[in-house]
């Protein structure tokens, strides 16, 4: 078997569902050759057993010849040895086609997502993409897993057909033509079975996200005492699943029971129509006894077609949802030709809003609409969601560099930065260079480390979830000032924390950035404070500069924001 | 490593078990009834077929053919009927079974102590409620019916092998060693096996989620190579797992299947064997050979529902667990005096042997504003917890009206006093039931519509496409920070609590939206006593009293001004605040 996963998923062909399926399919040709192979091996072994027992009885035990017996009892152990070696290797293909199709899915959609990195949540909904991991890779899987059974099935069900219509033709054309008939009968009951199973999944789904709700919500319900209430919303949302249930059941025992009638009257049907073949000596007792057989073993090949097709289906669904997000381009793309870049430790300037930052300082960043400092930010940093030739390091527009060298020299860290799982130091430390504990302390942020018993070995859960939100903003701090980069923009990265430790944050940021170009957005007056310069803009124009004593001196608009004296509540 | 919640062991899950299907005894009754009597009618065919292969050999006429095959039809549609009965009452059995379990689980899990759940992580909480939920729904629902319908089919389809002749016998007990020893082997692995594989599953989603909803700071930072690895690692994992239990059942498919091959091989030489010497029929030997293969398929679900089965009860144990988890209120039936709230030398500590908070004494007058300030991680939001009765104290008491507040039923104490903390959470539902979370029994739309129109929220609220049936929480509508402040603001107007401790309740909030709230906030704590944690100065600034907690205790205590003028570490935090030197 190959190893997995693949060192590079390849390129994939996005154009539609079809073409996606067929370029993964090609991908993987050998392992799903080899599955069916062994499915028509599996299934070909299984469908001549009841011959093997028919001669078994006819040549065996009926003609009281033992040499035989023992003869065909010996075919009938080779046949299920087969059966059993070949279906085991059957199943190993099919789980390594399932897994290779399931992995190269989630590497893909890893590696796209990266790709458009923040253009990402602007063009699909992130919970799109997030239930390609949770549901379609499996549905893609499963569609190269059931190739191998697919296979199988379709050349067992002809050779049964030769046996059949070689021994007689009437109960072979009654089998070979009642079979599909009946399936097809079955297919009126599948429908509302589908209708009231997804009916009832849908309402397990909303169940269960109520149960885990429990988990971050209990201090909520707790603080105010709504256990109660919830419980009996629970209770009530449990009965209705349990209705829902009770409703599937009702067609599902029917189908059960459906599948014990089908074959029972072919079983009936074969005796009626052969026996008196068999009465007048046409055909042997044991052949009556391998039609018996054959009428049940029909059922399987035709109930893995139908699989085949509800599967294939359900692939392209997914295939679909995977193309979708493999199409889309980011909003920021390297620029045809090249500029030269600017030298390290040029000024950052954006003709939009005229703000200035100069290389190397401290600036603070005010607006009268907060809304207008992250959107600023975002411009910065060549983040937002339109691009223009506006911002200039050095004289150079940001759109003329290459993304990557955009990405190394200015980082933003907006409120909705994310901490990621893993081991904490790692998170922190994003660059690989080191400097975590300083940039720790600066962010006042040692305190967390002390209470954690393995350090910066710390597994980080989900989202950081563990951390309170003034402990996550000031790892995300942290680990801003750990990248290091030329220009660093932060946007209100104190909103969350208490003033104590704002005020170790402001006295400590300054000098920690020493000499490299720091903006901030913020209205904390402990921050504003120790900025070398600050600028406050009103509709998006920067229009006034200086100190933060400076401004509060000469500025009634910037006195009103920061104070924020005008409304003090009751 | 943290104190994970406590696991029920193995007779309490059999009893417990035991208890559920004595609960529904004509259910239960009739499921397992009718099963055996659909398995009987199925025995019909076998015998009937082996009498008319005997017949044939020994010249028979065209009547006896029409004789069997109508009895054949009559117990294929019998057998038909009764299944349909009796898989629906299982099936019924199974879903009511269920519902029950997960509601008592539900009901255990919100009595929890919240410090059992902090102190065990909600890893190991949310483990249970959706993936041990999940498990047991598919076991109850799916597994355990399918295994009792296989065991009845097993032993009556072995019982007709065996009325055709003891004889059958011999060739079944070849199966025994196999099977016996390849379900050792195979179930001593495979539960692990399979645990380990469906975690590696939640990772690989967990990494997406991350990378997908972090999609900004991965490109901000530079974090791609980091994510793609991630990834990449995760499938590694993934594979490792899935190669695993793929060995395993490697070994264990083929034992099986050669276990059910060796009985029929056997019965048909063994078969063969005793008719030439003339002790059985041709009849005889082709119903035992029919009927012993009719037993590979319920022996073969038997067994491969046996793991599931495995995994069922492991994940039931999980779920009984939780109500082992002693609770840490004792209802001793007073009622407080009136609304003052006090603490006398209380202690606490999350972990034995170091206390958070050492010797606070508070008394809080009725409808006094007390603000509590202090650096992160001195104890405010403990006391703050304490204050509001979710932790018992380890000394010393905590009482409103001279009772302690873990004395009073949690329905009673939420009157008195409630809790507001940083986390909005929006529980998954329509923002009715959101609110109603907090209101009083018999409270409508009236009601609710008022409490929201009280923080400021009514206005956006109806201008939702659904308004209050919008659906919302976790993958529904999404709340601004703003508007799930509001709705948690609302739940606390319907509460109606006479003291509000609010834990830096307008922390997370974006400042851009701050002063909106500011303005439901004043609706809320109107006429109340209020206790604010807050790290926003002015607001304490306002409040009758200032206490300034440090390393566990109350350093400083007093109103604005006297603390402003006493030069202690508030006023020198509010000076830097107001650009005077730091």
């Amino acid at each position: 078997m190959r190893s997995l996963p693949l060192d590079h998923p390849g390129v994939a062909d996005h154009r539609g569902p079809g073409r996606f399926l067929w370029w993964m399919a090609r991908g993987q040709w050998q392992t799903l050759l080899g599955g069916m192979i062994f499915g028509i091996l599996t299934m070909s072994a299984q469908a001549v057993m009841p011959a093997v027992l028919g001669r078994a009885i006819d040549r065996g035990v009926a003609a009281r010849d033992t040499r035989q017996l023992v003869l065909w009892a010996g075919v009938m152990l080779g046949v299920g040895l087969v059966y059993a070696v070949a279906g085991i290797m059957r199943h190993r293909f099919a789980v390594t086609n399932w897994l290779i199709a399931a992995y190269r899915t989630v590497q893909l959609v890893t590696r796209q997502a990266v790709h458009l990195g923040g253009t990402l949540p602007r063009k699909v909904s992130t919970g799109e993409v997030v239930s390609i991991g949770s549901s379609d890779i499996s549905h893609l899987g499963q569609v190269m897993d059931i190739s191998a059974r697919f296979a199988g099935a379709v050349v067992s069900f002809l050779l049964v057909s030769v046996i059949l219509l070689s021994t007689s033709v009437t109960l072979g054309v009654v089998v070979l033509c009642g079979v599909p008939v009946l399936m097809l009968l079955v297919g009126p009951l599948l429908r509302p079975l589908q209708a009231r199973s997804a009916h009832q999944r849908q309402l397990m789904g909303e169940l269960a996200s109520t149960a885990a709700d429990i988990v971050g919500g209990l201090r909520v319900l707790r603080g105010i005492g709504g256990e109660q209430v919830f419980l009996a919303r629970y209770r009530r949302e449990s009965q209705t699943t349990r209705q829902a249930g009770v409703q599937v059941a009702k067609v599902q025992s029917l189908l059960d029971a459906l599948q014990v009638l089908l074959p029972g009257t072919f079983v009936v049907l074969v005796v009626w129509l052969g026996a008196p073949s068999a009465v007048a000596g046409e055909i042997t007792a044991g052949e009556l006894v391998a039609f018996y057989g054959y009428s049940a073993f029909l059922m399987i090949p035709l109930r893995t077609v139908t699989e085949f097709a509800n599967k294939l289906i359900r692939a392209r669904v997914s295939a679909r949802r995977v193309c979708r997000v493999l199409s889309l381009t980011p909003d920021v793309t390297d620029p045809e030709t090249l500029l030269p870049s600017p030298p390290p430790g040029s000024d950052l300037y954006d003709a939009r809003s005229g703000l200035l930052v100069r290389a190397g300082r401290l600036l603070a960043v005010v607006s009268d609409s907060p809304d207008e400092s992250a959107h600023l930010a975002d411009r910065l940093g060549l983040a937002g969601e339109e691009v223009d030739d506006d911002v200039t390091l050095g004289g150079v527009p940001l759109t003329g560099l290459a993304r990557a060298e955009v990405r190394s020299r200015i980082v933003v860290s907006d409120t909705g930065a994310q901490l990621f799982s893993g081991p904490l130091g790692e998170r922190l430390d994003v660059g690989g260079r080191g400097g975590v504990d300083l940039a720790l302390f600066t962010a006042s942020a040692d305190d967390i480390l002390e209470a954690l018993p393995e350090g910066l070995d710390t597994a980080v859960t989900e989202k950081g979830r563990t951390f309170s939100g003034g402990q996550r903003q000031r790892l995300v701090l942290a680990r801003a000032l750990t990248s290091d980069p030329e220009v660093l923009v932060l946007v209100e990265p104190t909103s969350a924390v208490d003033a104590h430790t704002e005020a170790r944050i402001a006295a400590r940021l300054r000098e920690h950035r020493g000499g490299r170009t720091t903006v901030v957005t913020t209205m904390s007056p402990l921050l504003l404070d120790t900025a070398d310069e600050v600028a406050y803009l009103e509709d998006g124009r920067v229009v006034a500069t200086g100190t933060h004593a400076e401004l509060l001196e000469s500025c009634p608009g910037y006195r009103a924001v920061v104070t924020r004296d005008a409304e003090v509540p009751a | 490593m943290s104190p994970a919640l406590p696991v029920a062991d193995g007779p309490s899950v059999r009893r417990y078990a035991l208890e559920l299907a004595r609960r529904h005894p004509r259910l239960l009754g009739s499921a397992v009834g009718l099963h055996v009597l659909a398995a009987a009618a199925s025995l019909a065919a076998p015998r009937l077929l082996g009498g008319l292969v005997e017949a044939v050999e020994e010249g028979t006429t065209l009547a006896h053919v029409d004789r069997i095959a109508p009895l054949l039809a009559l117990f294929l549609l019998i057998q038909t009927v009764l299944t349909r009965y009796a898989r629906y009452r299982s099936q019924v059995l199974g879903e009511q079974v269920l519902a029950e379990l997960r509601e008592d689980f539900v009901a255990h899990t919100l009595d929890l102590p919240v410090g059992t759940v902090e102190a065990a992580g909600s890893g190991d909480l949310l483990t249970r409620t959706s993936r041990d939920v999940e498990q047991l729904s598919w076991t109850t629902r799916w597994a355990l019916p399918e295994w009792t319908i296989a065991v009845v089919s097993a032993v009556l389809i072995f019982a007709a092998a065996l009325s055709v002749g003891w004889w059958v016998a011999l060739p079944c007990l070849l199966a025994v060693p196999p099977l016996a020893v390849g379900l050792r082997w195979y179930l001593a692995r495979a539960k692990d096996g399979y645990l380990r594989e469906s975690a590696s599953y939640s990772q690989i989603n967990a990494t997406l989620a991350d990378t997908v909803e972090g999609a900004r700071t991965v490109e901000a930072l530079g974090l791609g190579r980091q994510r793609i690895d991630a990834a990449d690692t995760d499938c590694a994992d993934s594979y490792d797992a899935e190669r695993y239990t793929l060995r395993l059942r490697t070994a264990f498919f083929p034992a099986m299947e050669v276990s059910y091959l060796l009985p029929m091989v056997g019965t048909l030489l063994f078969g063969g064997w005793l008719y030439t010497r003339g002790q059985v029929t041709l009849g005889e030997v082709t119903a035992a050979t029919l009927y012993v293969q009719m037993l590979i398929d319920p022996v073969e679900r038997l067994v491969a529902i046996l793991d599931e089965l495995q995994m069922g009860a492991a994940s039931l144990s999980r779920l009984l667990g939780v109500a082992l988890v002693p609770d840490d209120r004792e209802v001793s039936g007073a009622q407080p005096l009136d609304e003052k709230l006090e603490a006398r030398d209380v202690r606490f500590s999350y972990v034995e042997g170091r206390d958070v908070l050492h010797g606070v004494d508070l008394d809080v007058g009725v409808g006094e504003r007390i603000a509590m300030v202090g650096p992160s991680g001195a104890g405010k939001s403990t006391l703050g917890r304490l204050l509001a009765g979710i932790h018992p104290p380890r000394t010393g008491s905590v009482t409103v009206g001279d009772v302690g507040l873990v004395e009073l039923p949690l329905g009673d104490l939420r009157g008195h006093v409630a809790l507001v903390t940083q986390e909005h959470h929006v529980f998954v539902g329509t923002l009715r039931e959101n609110l109603a979370l907090a209101a009083p029994p018999g409270a409508g739309d009236v009601e609710i519509r008022a409490a929201l129109d009280a923080v400021d929220a009514l206005e956006w609220v109806d201008a939702l496409p659904d308004g209050l049936d919008t659906m919302v929480g976790s993958g529904r509508r999404a709340l601004t920070a703003a508007q799930a402040q509001q709705v948690a603001l609302a739940r606390l107007v319907l509460a109606d609590p006479h003291t509000l401790v609010l834990d830096e309740a307008t922390s997370l909030i974006d400042p851009r939206a701050a002063r909106h709230l500011e303005r439901s906030l004043a609706a809320v704590l109107h006429g109340r006593t209020v206790i604010a944690i807050a790290h926003r100065l002015f607001s304490a600034h306002d409040a009758d009293r200032v206490a300034v907690v440090e390393d566990g205790v109350i350093t400083e205590f007093g109103s604005h001004d006297e603390l402003v003028a006493a030069g202690g570490s508030y006023a020198a935090l509010w000076d830097s605040w107001h650009g005077r030197g730091s």
